[in-house]
């Protein structure tokens, strides 16, 4: 076929020298942003609360009640209607587990139910874009996933859930494994207690039937056992709005509040994505690999600020955060944004802590990028309107 | 998902095979009462169902002005003017409609939260619904519904299943659900016949082996294109008929086909996992499972018409699952 024939088939976003990145390039490379800022935000927590229990169980705690509080009896019968859930299959604790094969695959979690039955679930995954972040959130997804289970069963469940296996934990597989407790004789579970190895024998995928995309990436859509299915624009919305709720929000109610006060907080959060901005592209191959992503030509020289105003658009692209470009010069580069779209990705909450940690990590990242010479900032960052600017500034205590 | 090595799940697969067994089966139910019901139901379906005399039923699709396929049901008719249509998506089916019920005289009414159903499926089915039920329904014909009694439930059996073995399906009300569930648990464990719990062997292994669809298979293609040419009556007028003859004069674009898998395993197969004949997408699974009586890793998938050849190789998915295109009636 004619490329003429195929121009409206596929999307794209477009780079500042004009590249296109494909639509599945850019999804998967959402989904790695926003682990990437879940990893730094989990550092800011390891910092404030030295102890593993303890800062996993506030995580988990914290997450258990948002995602009950935001996923109502209303919600979820909205839910059986809109999944195509059918009556002869028991609304009773299992239906948490349809839910989260759809997150699973809407954020390129890629893998199978294994098993489906009334007495136990078990889930398998090949891959997570979350791996990078560590145990703790492995943990924290239990949680979230006792509470679709209690939401499904009208109240506290009967379901003995353990993610036996966890690629964050280095295993090559996550499993989750859900078995209901009457059947199988087991304890009510702490938020702790989610980690251990299941009744039933697990089945482990051989590794030449494993997969490494999610169905949206492979074949085009999401689709469930029900044949519901779902696009990958809709999967892509989904990932760059609830995506950023249950990895970021979700635990940042927590964490702020194991810091002595408020500035304590801001005062490790900023050192945190700074470092992380510092690192992002220390390496020359990174810089090079940068340019060649984006199509940056050569008369865009080595110290020349819209290097990174390229990719800071392309990252703003990818996550599907709409922006103006305001001036886009050897000397400056100034890109409107409004704190709707930058802090409000899920719209339920708002995270002003978007913009600051961005701010940081990007005000570090453009040293090594382009050169000390040059800093990023957010003009109006506790505003409505607000403008990432690049450009030269020279600060006695600069960090 | 099932695997060969699964033993409940064979378990549960060879006592529907070989005896019997039953399950909760409950689907979406709507109610279509009203003057003018017999020509909406007419209307909406392909298959002629005003001429089902009351009391018996029929397999149907319902088709959008494209002559597409958005449901499969069955229609039940219960009396005068009087349908029971069992969908798994009433809500939609409602929507459709209304859409659609424009100068007729007749009224939908989703009862889904009055009946239970319980299907009881196998040879020997018949040995355990008599067993529950107030009068025998040995001389019940197939695509049935009769009143019985069981214990203080007024119940309405019907003959029909989704396993292709001898089989009926309880309409129950629902609060009569737990009383009939216990008296089916007791008398199927006398005659070892379970309650099956794995709902892929139910929902998909069993009625796949047999060549039964579910509407996602089917969705979006023309009865023609999934073998169910014989449920269309062209000689009177239902939505998606101009379509439909435009489609039959074109013949099929598509085909839905059985496949049997030529690895242990289908574990990166998803319901729409991309097909490939040398290479190239002919067209995508639709569905994937372990049968047990066939003992093979079996499925349906949508292939482009002129390349659906029974006995073809195609490769299936990312990791080249060879595959082999065939009759989607495997037993």
């Amino acid at each position: 076929m004619a490329l003429h024939d195929r121009l409206e088939s596929h999307k794209a976003l477009t780079t500042a020298w004009g590249k296109l990145i494909p639509e599945k390039e850019a999804y998967k490379y959402a989904t790695r942003q926003l682990a990437a800022f879940c990893a730094n935000l989990f550092q800011v927590m390891r910092i404030l609360e030295p102890d593993f229990n303890k800062r996993t169980e506030a995580i988990c705690e914290i997450s258990y009640s948002l995602n009950m509080s935001v996923s109502g009896e209303e919600y979820m019968n909205e839910f059986y209607d809109a999944w195509n859930i059918p009556e002869f299959c028991e609304k009773s604790a299992w239906l948490g587990a349809i839910f989260g094969d759809y997150g699973d695959e809407a954020e390129d979690m890629a893998g199978r139910v294994i098993q489906f039955t009334k007495d136990r679930v078990e889930k398998e995954l090949d891959t997570c874009p979350w791996d990078i972040v560590g145990a703790e959130l492995c943990n924290m997804t239990t949680a979230m996933f006792t509470a679709n289970f209690d939401l499904a069963n009208g109240g506290e469940n009967d379901v003995s859930l353990n993610m036996c296996e966890a690629r964050g934990c280095g295993d090559r597989h996550c499993r989750v494994v859900a078995e209901r407790r009457s059947t199988f004789n087991l304890p009510k579970q702490g938020f702790l207690d989610h980690m251990q190895q299941p009744v039933m024998p697990v089945h482990n995928t051989p590794e030449e039937r494993t997969v490494s995309e999610g169905q949206i990436l492979r074949n085009g859509q999401y689709s469930n056992a029900f044949g519901e299915e779902h696009s990958l624009e809709y999967d892509y919305r989904w990932l760059c709005e609830f995506g950023w709720a249950w990895c970021v929000a979700f635990p940042l109610v927590v964490i702020r509040d194991m810091a002595e006060d408020e500035d304590e907080f801001l005062r490790i959060f900023r050192i945190v994505f700074s470092t992380a901005g510092k690192n992002l592209f220390m390496e020359p191959f990174a810089r090079e690999g940068l340019r060649s992503w984006l199509g940056a030509p050569r008369t865009i020289g080595d110290n020349d600020p819209r290097l990174m105003g390229g990719y800071i658009m392309a990252v703003l692209d990818s996550q599907l955060v709409p922006y103006e470009l305001d001036a886009f010069t050897k000397d400056e580069v100034r890109i409107n944004v409004t704190a709707d779209d930058f802090n409000g990705r899920f719209e339920m909450a708002p995270m002003d802590e978007l913009a600051i940690g961005y701010e940081a990590l990007w005000h570090n990242a453009v040293k090594t990028l382009v050169s000390a010479e040059w800093s990023c900032w957010f003009e109006g960052i506790d505003e409505e309107d607000m403008t990432i600017v690049i450009g030269r500034k020279i600060d006695k205590h600069m960090i | 998902m099932l695997f060969k090595e699964d033993e409940a799940a064979r378990a549960e697969a060879m006592a529907v095979r070989n005896n019997a067994a039953w399950y909760r089966w409950t689907h979406d139910l709507v109610d279509v009462e009203g003057p003018d019901a017999d020509k909406f139901v007419d209307y909406l379906f392909v298959n002629n169902i005003a001429k089902a005399a009351v009391g018996k039923s029929k397999y149907t699709t319902m088709l959008n002005e494209d002559g597409k396929i958005i449901d499969d049901v069955i229609v039940m008719h219960m009396g005068e003017n009087h349908y029971w249509i069992s969908t798994l998506y009433a809500p939609q089916f409602l929507k459709w409609a209304a859409a659609h019920d424009e100068g007729f005289d007749v009224t939908c009414r989703d009862v889904t939260a009055e009946w239970d159903m319980v299907a009881i499926q196998g040879p020997n089915s018949l040995e355990l619904v008599d067993a529950v039920l107030d009068e025998p329904v040995d001389e019940l014909k197939r695509f049935s519904v009769v009143d019985r009694r069981i214990g203080g439930a007024d119940v309405k059996v019907h003959r029909a299943g989704f396993t292709g073995e001898m089989g009926f399906e309880f309409y129950i009300p629902t609060e009569y659900t737990a009383d009939v569930e216990a008296l089916l648990a007791s008398e199927g464990t006398e005659r070892d016949m379970p309650e099956l719990q794995i709902l892929e062997v139910y929902v998909r292994s069993i009625p796949v082996e047999k060549g039964f669809a579910l509407r996602q298979d089917m969705y979006g293609l023309t009865p023609f294109e999934c073998d169910l040419g014989w449920s269309v009556c062209m000689d009177k007028d239902f939505v998606g008929k101009e379509a439909l003859e435009r489609a039959m004069e074109r013949g099929p674009e598509k085909k839905l086909v059985g496949l049997r898998f030529e690895r242990p395993s289908t574990e990166d197969i998803s319901q729409t996992e991309i097909v490939y004949r040398k290479g190239v997408p002919c067209g995508i699974v639709r569905t994937a499972i372990y049968g047990y009586t066939v003992d093979d890793n079996i499925g349906f998938a949508v292939i482009d018409a002129k390349k659906a050849i029974p006995g073809e190789r195609v490769t299936v998915g990312m990791n080249d699952s060879p595959a082999v295109i065939c009759d989607k009636v495997f037993v």
